[in-house]
């Protein structure tokens, strides 16, 4: 991804409603790909806690395939486990049962430091809300997952690159605090760049963002699909549904 | 929603509204209680038996709070008894009770004996007369069957006499000596001779009896046994103290009663020794009854139990000319046994004629013990062949009224003085440490040149040895003449310490020698504490009681001198003054002042106590060489001037500053809820702020809320000073409503409206790059510097909490054992003050999980953060780790200043254990601090 945002995209936007399909319905819009993300009959369940509270089913057989320079999209109502099907996608929790490959490898088989170091050059993950790590400048925050392999210095520049290809080449150094909603979403996006991610898991980016500014998270992350990177995204946003490759809406 | 609802729905402000109270209470009702029980035990323990102890002006004691050496009754005299009686005609005083150390004697037992049964069965011509006129003898019908250990044919024997002394660190044998010879059944042997028959018993033919060199003697057949005389038993020293009976009655109250005798005794001028030896002499010639012989004739209204050794001794005296007619009898009241370690053993064995051993027939010993009476027991080791039977008893209560001393005691006063001691460093605690310079060596364990009937004595048949005894010669004109002792009673020494009690009771003389403990051997190695025995071998530094006490009369006729000599050595004085020490003190003081007019030494001892001293000893032995060796580092108890004071100080500091200590913690812990109160309003006040609330309005809103808090706080202190009735409490009070309200000022001024907003800087370069674990920790904890460095300081608190418990913790011991007084205001406020301290650990604990849980949830979302951008769970593990590091560093350095700062005032030899403790508690917060927050 060099010059591909699209700064006017606001002007694609368009009501998505028909787009949402059923439960685990997926679309496919794309051609075939490789498949660096698969999900495979996934089952999420929150056990029930001692005062006697029922375990609940968030979700229940879900399977998806993320194929390389595609856009995901899983929408959904809140608290239909749209947050828990991403973590559980970025390894960062393990599902009830089911299978989470990654490049065709299960996680099951790795331990958590393989997970850890295979996330870090696989799947950068934004979180809702960005995340950033106070009393760290905007570089910093964008450096941080070159900190476990010794990369930081190396990876100044391109951090930099990031940073202005985002729009934010003005405030590298300002700290979150100092940074609105959007441009703390897209701090978080350009960190989760950094190490040349083949997967970009994000949470709700456009979430209580205005228009503007949701647009220009959009049009990044359509634009990291054109260098074949994979976006698995969870939104309500209708544009952001209209504009994936696929979709799984989740009732 | 009203003030008061609003308060306690801020859990913050009720919970540490309530710490503060409970807190408060805590340490009032703590430091009240724990007063009033050091007052109550020192005022009750610190004034003993005697207020003042007078001594001359050359002694050896220091005024102002020095140690007193425990042995009082040295011989160095000084005080004449006219000074005594002026000190009795002082208007306070209420006792004056002398004390001198009168003579060191040496008592020569009797020649040990072995005893091999051998009885032929009654002959009257043997045992008739014997048994005649003995009510308690057995009917001759009765008498047993003949029996013996000895073999009908004479078998050869070897006889090997021993004798070990013990202090209980070394062991000495004395001498060891063999003799061999045949032994055999006795037979009764009928002759007729002119005018008559002679019966009497005699060996077996072949028997060629066994003989020790001399002084011992050789073997006997008599009525029941062989009886072989043994090796003589080592010299045994005893002191013997003079003191005023019916003064030592009225200081020592009823354990003083067995001096009653003593006060009966003759005055000077009737106790001609040759007077009273041919009065008892005449007494016997008059047939005395069974009844009288065992309870002892009366001599002026007392009944002299012991008699036999009194007459014993006057005729022995008087057969080698020692008796002349300036010896007087003594008075004395004997010591009941004794501690000093002497054993004697003979090991008996079959030989051939080759002397090779064919049958180990066995070991007999004997050790003087608490049946050993000075000046009394006569044979302290008669000792039995395996297998005897003693019947002597046969012949009835006849056969022990010979009992007394073989030899008349040796008296001496070549004085074992005191070791001179040398004042080494002083520590925190207040005590001396102290080094023991030895005096001369004096050999001991000799034999005497002849013996008892002028043979030459073999010198070759024992090993002398080397006593440290410090002796010191005190001119008291003219040679004495032989004096008698004359056994009036006994005493138990252990019944007079009882009485004097374990605190405040400065050394009762020759009553009450202090134990020496050794605590260190001649390396300076620890080794376990081993209390030291009187003995025979090179123990001169330690004592047992006097062997006898006499009165000055006495006192008199052993040194022999006529005139009014200064033979006092200490007048113990109690003042008339009424109630505790400190009710007395002033009448004490100013008694003790009078004496001092009269150009006399007086220290007073009411409020001292006994302390333990620790002193190196050197030359304590000598090897075959006459090379030196020490004896290590001793511990002695020795007296405290002024302790009462100084445990009362002491205790008092420490609980002051653990109270002190207990009010730091309810102030972080005061400051750490603030802050968790401001945090948990801010986002409230911006509301209200937003509704239109003024500065103003919103300040009173906060403090409103405290005021309720405040006005509790108030309540309870006033309730608590009302009660207690005590500045102290009032201070403490004060001080709490002073933090409470200073924290509502800091809080209201925290929530005020902002009217500028604060513009954070940009990132600062100067700033350590993050490009690894360590750094990432460093740069959190400085982005949030009021969390890290409050968690520093609660975990230094801790830190410091756990070092003041420690050194609490070693210092009740210690003080406990620095004296006996110590000992028991340290038992008082024990408890108190770990429980003071075991709140300052927690309250320090508190402020640490309260200040920890500030940032606790941003640190897991960082966490989450950093474990979503790919870092393994080894490097989060690490940042967890360098963030508490971090913060351990910080809090180290306040955790082991605090620690030590508190040991210094707690406990300043302490003081480096405090602040390890410290140290390792706060090294163990850190890996607890990671994992709690994973």
């Amino acid at each position: 991804m060099t010059d591909n945002l699209n700064p006017d995209l606001t002007s694609t936007t368009e009501s998505a409603d028909e787009s949402f399909q059923t439960r685990a319905n997926t679309i496919v819009r794309a051609a075939d790909h490789a498949t660096p993300l698969q999900l495979s009959n996934i089952t999420i369940r929150y056990g029930g806690d001692k005062g006697g509270a029922e375990p609940v089913t968030v979700v229940e057989d879900f399977s998806l395939t993320l194929h390389a320079g595609e856009m995901h999209c899983i929408a959904g109502r809140s608290g239909s486990g749209k947050t828990s099907i991403l973590t559980v996608g970025a390894g960062l929790t393990l599902p009830t049962s089911g299978r989470v490959l990654w490049e065709g490898d299960s996680l099951e088989k790795m331990g958590d430091d393989e997970i850890a170091d295979r996330r870090r050059a696989l799947i950068g993950y934004v979180d809702q809300g960005g995340a950033l790590i106070d009393g760290m400048s905007a570089l910093e925050n964008v450096l941080l997952p070159a900190v476990p392999d010794g990369e930081v210095e190396q990876r100044t520049e391109m951090a930099k690159d990031l940073l202005d290809l985002v729009g934010l080449g003005r405030r590298m150094r300002h700290r979150p605090a100092q940074l609105s909603g959007g441009e703390r979403q897209r701090v978080a996006i350009a960190r989760a760049l950094i190490l040349g991610t083949r997967v970009l898991v994000v949470d709700e980016p456009t979430a209580s963002l205005d228009r503007t500014s949701a647009n220009r998270i959009i049009s990044i992350l359509k634009d990291t699909t054109n260098d074949g990177i994979a976006v698995l995204v969870a939104s309500h946003d209708h544009e952001l549904v209209r504009l994936s490759d696929t979709l799984t809406e989740l009732i | 929603m009203n003030a008061v609802q609003r308060f306690i729905r801020s859990r913050v402000l009720l919970l540490t509204a309530a710490i503060l109270i409970v807190a408060m209470c805590l340490s009032v009702f703590i430091q009240s209680q724990s007063q009033a029980a050091l007052n109550r035990t020192v005022d009750e323990n610190s004034r003993g038996l005697y207020d003042i102890l007078v001594q001359a002006k050359a002694g050896n004691n220091k005024a102002g709070g020095a140690l007193i050496q425990p042995d009082i009754a040295n011989g160095q005299g000084g005080i004449s008894f006219q000074q005594l009686e002026k000190i009795r005609g002082l208007g306070g005083t209420s006792v004056a009770a002398p004390i001198s150390l009168v003579s060191r004697v040496t008592q020569n037992l009797e020649t040990p004996r072995l005893d091999a049964m051998d009885y032929l069965g009654y002959n009257a011509g043997l045992a008739g007369g014997a048994t005649a006129g003995d009510p308690t003898g057995t009917d001759t019908k009765k008498w047993p069957a003949p029996e013996s250990v000895l073999p009908a044919q004479p078998k050869k024997y070897r006889l090997t006499a021993s004798a070990v002394s013990s202090d209980g660190v070394s062991q000495q044998t004395l001498f060891q000596t063999s003799a061999e010879g045949a032994l055999g059944k006795g037979q009764v042997i009928e002759q007729q001779t002119a005018g008559g028959k002679s019966i009497r018993i005699a060996g077996p033919a072949g028997e060629t009896g066994i003989k020790f060199p001399a002084p011992a003697g050789g073997s006997e057949h008599n009525l029941f046994n062989l009886s072989v005389a043994l090796p003589m038993a080592p010299q045994v020293t005893e002191s013997v103290v003079a003191v005023d009976p019916t003064a030592e009655r009225a200081l020592l109250g009823s354990a003083g009663d067995f001096l009653a005798p003593l006060q009966k005794a003759p005055p000077a001028d009737t106790r001609n020794a040759g007077a009273i030896g041919r009065y008892f002499e005449q007494l016997f010639a008059k047939s005395p009854t069974q009844q009288e012989l065992e309870q002892g004739p009366d001599f002026l209204g007392v009944k002299l139990k012991y008699w036999a050794p009194l007459m014993t001794q006057y005729q022995q005296a008087k057969l080698s000319g020692q008796i002349t007619d300036a010896s007087q009898a003594i008075p004395l009241i004997v010591r009941q046994g004794t501690s000093l370690d002497l054993k004697y053993s003979v090991k008996i064995q079959e030989i051939d004629d080759s002397g090779k051993v064919v049958n180990d027939v066995g070991t007999v010993s004997r050790s003087l013990d608490k049946d050993y009476l000075p000046f009394v027991s006569k044979s302290p080791f008669a000792l039995q062949w395996p297998g005897s039977t003693d019947h002597s008893q046969l012949l009835g209560n006849t056969g022990n009224f010979s009992q007394g001393l073989y030899q008349p005691a040796q008296w001496s006063t070549d004085f074992a003085a005191a070791p001179k001691y040398k004042d080494g460093d002083t520590s925190a605690n207040g005590a001396v440490g102290k080094s023991a310079t030895p005096g001369d060596w004096v050999t001991v364990n000799k034999l005497p040149e002849k013996s008892a009937f002028g043979a030459i004595v073999d010198q070759a048949q024992r090993k002398p040895v080397d006593e440290r005894s410090y002796r010191e010669n005190l001119p008291t004109g003219s040679k004495p003449a032989t004096p008698l002792p004359m056994v009036y009673g006994t005493f138990d020494p252990a019944q007079i310490q009882k009485a004097a009690g374990d605190v405040n009771k400065l050394p009762l003389g020759g009553y009450d020698p202090a134990p020496m403990t050794l605590q260190k051997d001649a390396s300076g190695n620890d080794t376990a504490a081993k209390g030291l025995k009187p003995s025979l071998s090179a123990t001169g530094l330690v004592s047992q009681s006097a062997g006898a006490i006499t009165d000055y009369y006495g006192l008199a006729a052993a040194r022999g001198y006529n005139t009014n000599a200064n033979v006092i050595d200490a007048v113990r004085v109690r003042a008339s003054a009424a109630g505790n020490w400190k009710q007395a003190q002033p009448e004490v003081d100013k008694l003790a002042a009078r004496i001092r007019d009269l150009g006399l030494e007086a220290t007073v001892v009411a409020g001292s106590a006994r302390q333990d001293a620790n002193i190196f000893v050197p030359g304590y032995s000598k090897d075959d060489a006459g090379k030196e060796s020490a004896l290590g580092t001793v511990q002695q108890s020795w007296v405290r001037q002024d302790a009462a004071d100084a445990v009362s100080g002491s205790l008092t500091g420490t609980n002051i500053t653990l109270l002190f200590l207990a009010l730091c913690g309810a102030t972080l812990l005061t400051g750490a809820s603030t802050v968790s109160y401001i945090r948990q309003r801010r986002s409230e006040a911006g509301i209200l702020r937003a509704m239109g609330w003024t500065q103003r309005k919103i300040r009173s809103w906060v403090l409103e809320e405290f005021g309720i808090g405040a006005a509790i706080v108030a309540l309870a202190g006033i309730a608590l000073s009302l009660l207690s009735w005590n500045l102290a409490t009032v201070i403490v009070s004060a001080s709490v409503l002073v933090l409470y309200s200073a924290a509502a000022y800091i809080a209201a001024q925290q929530l005020r409206h902002r009217d500028v907003v604060d513009q954070e800087p940009q990132h600062d370069e100067r700033l350590i790059a993050v490009d690894s674990p360590l750094t990432f920790a460093y740069r959190q904890l400085v982005t949030h510097r009021f969390s890290s460095v409050s968690l520093a300081v609660a975990v230094g608190v801790f830190g410091a909490a756990v070092g003041a418990l420690i050194a609490l913790l070693i210092d009740i011991p210690r003080a406990a054992g620095a004296s006996a007084l110590s000992g028991l205001a340290s038992a008082a406020v024990a408890l108190p003050s770990v429980i003071l301290a075991v709140s300052g650990v927690l309250v320090g604990l508190v402020l640490t999980l309260v200040t920890g849980r500030f940032e606790l949830q941003a640190r897991r979302e960082q966490l989450s953060t950093l474990k979503a951008m790919g870092w393994n769970p080894d490097m989060l593990g690490q940042v967890r780790f360098f963030e508490n590091a971090l913060v351990g560093a910080v809090a180290l350095i306040l955790g082991v200043l605090g620690a030590l700062g508190i040991g210094l005032l707690l406990a300043p030899y302490a003081a480096l254990w405090a602040a390890l403790a410290g140290v390792l508690a706060v090294l163990c917060w850190i890996p607890i601090a990671t994992k709690v927050v994973k």
